[in-house]
């Protein structure tokens, strides 16, 4: 190719700035791309010094001198500064600068290419200023789950820096005891991914530097992007206060079913159940439990269930109370039943509720009286007998 | 017929003890041994005392309930003592019909239960009687 039609080519390209300095740094040529970035006519650029296109910091700095040492030691330098404009103005640039050496090997000159790359720059910074800024930790991995990029929160999570993370295998934040599976579940997501929770439903890890755990939870998007192909951001939180509430609540509300299902006893072999709230089938298994245990422990034959403070019967709490005296009949216990307000009684009857023989008083006073004449009888019934059976005549 | 349980006899009244595990052939010669044993010794009732069974399913909670039946055809009571709270709260799960059933805490109260229901079918046939 001639000389002309190569200097008719690099003209021709319009993003790149292209531009010739002499061995000394002057400007020795300028295409129309140069023109069009920088503003300066090539008459007004050729023969000044490259310096002219830094910023006043960088010129005072001597950097423009510093790159061309470098490129002279090197052959071919690289780099991304801002440069400014003739109206001032400024932009990210994008540089090559390459020595040219004549036949003895001394550098005669130079061939500097820019591009202007301003916008990347500008989107670049947006999406470390978005990572930095997330409240959750952020870790970007390759499609093969290499980690490119994290951010603040997740080196403090994790107690790794970033240059630790980057390029290892995500792996390594998962505890050892999940880590065989990983692999195969970070394929799945490859092949199908959307933006989803990790793991739903499964309890997540997280694996520390120091070798402690904490739950994690954990959501997935892809990012797509055109020279790395699919990345794959994971947010992650850790749970571990949460978790420790809900086992605090779980608790709280196991202590609470406890203590709403008393059982007391209120004299020799009788025990009382009030039973306050609603019964559903939760509490309703408890209570029965602890009635039966009970019942057991004291050798109890009387039970008084009041349910003065039940709000409402319908058929599921009629069931649940009949299903109660059943099993403690079954044991050897009567029950009595206390404390059906009027519409109770009329709901029970509408309803079609059966409570077969169970007996019923207004108050506790009042079924408490009945329980104590109960075990009178069967005392008394238990001395005839025996007065019976020491006379040798037994009853006919 | 061989004798698969030990039945106690307290004056007029039989023990007998049911646990471990119960198949069909044990359940038919228990049968037997029991409604003969109740019939040879005119016991006036019978303590059946299940508080080593902790697991019951609805075939043992038949058969209990077909003892009884056989017991009280023979002109005997019987009452069934020790249910245990988890056995009491399954037979209830179960919906095995055991209203019937006379029960009581333990052997103790069982022999009370007994004379009870003795005394109580005494006062109903005098009042027949009469």
């Amino acid at each position: 190719m001639h000389i002309r039609e190569l200097e008719t080519a690099l003209d021709a390209i319009g993003d790149y700035a292209i531009i010739t300095l002499g061995a000394d740094g002057t400007v020795t040529s300028w295409n129309r791309g140069s023109e069009t970035m920088r503003g300066f006519t090539a008459a007004d650029a050729i023969g000044q010094p490259v310096s002219l296109f830094y910023t006043p910091e960088d010129r005072e700095s001597g950097l423009a001198e510093r790159e061309l040492q470098a490129a002279r030691d090197t052959g071919r330098f690289a780099t991304e500064g801002w440069r400014v404009r003739k109206d001032g103005s400024r932009f990210w640039a994008s540089v090559v600068l390459a020595s040219v050496r004549g036949d003895d090997g001394t550098v005669t000159g130079f061939v500097k290419a820019t591009r202007d790359v301003t916008e990347q720059k500008r989107a670049e910074s947006l999406f470390q200023g978005l990572l930095e800024s997330a409240p959750d930790a952020m870790v970007i991995t390759s499609g093969d789950g290499r980690i490119e990029l994290v951010n603040r929160q997740a080196e403090l999570l994790f107690g790794y820096s970033r240059e630790e993370l980057a390029g290892r295998e995500v792996e390594m934040l998962v505890p050892e005891r999940f880590r065989s599976r990983h692999p195969a579940y970070r394929a799945g997501y490859v092949a199908a991914p959307r933006t989803r929770p990790m793991g739903a439903d499964l309890e997540l890890w997280g694996l520390r530097r120091d070798g402690t755990e904490f739950p994690v939870e954990i959501s997935l998007s892809p990012l797509e992007t055109p020279d790395q192909g699919l990345l794959v951001a994971a947010a992650i939180r850790d749970v571990t206060e949460r978790r420790e509430t809900e086992l605090r609540l779980q608790h709280q509300r196991d202590e609470i079913l406890e203590l709403s299902t008393p059982v007391i006893q209120v004299w020799d072999k009788v025990l009382a159940l009030p039973i306050i709230g609603t019964l559903d089938s939760v509490r309703a298994a408890r209570l029965t439990e602890g009635l039966l245990t009970q019942i057991g422990e004291h050798q109890a034959e009387v039970i008084i269930l009041d349910i003065s403070g039940v709000p409402a019967i319908d058929t599921q709490v009629a069931q649940h109370l009949l299903r109660t005296v059943q099993a403690a009949t079954l044991m050897g216990a009567t029950s009595i039943l206390c404390g059906v307000r009027p519409e109770t009684a009329q709901a029970m009857v509408h309803l079609g509720i059966d409570m077969g023989q169970l007996r019923s008083r207004t108050t506790l006073r009042d079924a408490l009286q009945l329980a104590m004449r109960m075990l009178r009888e069967r005392a008394g019934a238990a001395d005839a007998a025996a007065e019976a059976a020491a006379s040798g005549r037994g009853p006919a | 017929v061989t004798e698969v349980i030990p039945i106690l006899r307290i004056g007029d009244t039989l023990l007998v003890t049911l646990q471990g595990d119960l198949d069909d052939a044990t359940v038919i010669a228990i049968e037997e041994q029991l409604t003969r044993e109740v019939a040879r010794t005119a016991a006036k009732g019978t303590l059946i005392d299940v508080s080593g069974l902790t697991v019951v399913d609805s075939f043992i909670a038949r058969v209990i309930a077909r003892v009884v039946a056989m017991i009280r055809l023979l002109g005997s009571e019987a009452c069934v003592v020790g249910i245990q709270p988890a056995v009491a709260i399954t037979l209830v799960e179960l919906g095995v019909p055991m209203g019937h059933l006379d029960t009581a805490l333990n052997a103790e109260q069982g022999m009370v239960l007994l004379r009870r229901l003795r005394r109580d079918s005494t006062r109903y046939h005098g009042a027949a009687g009469d």
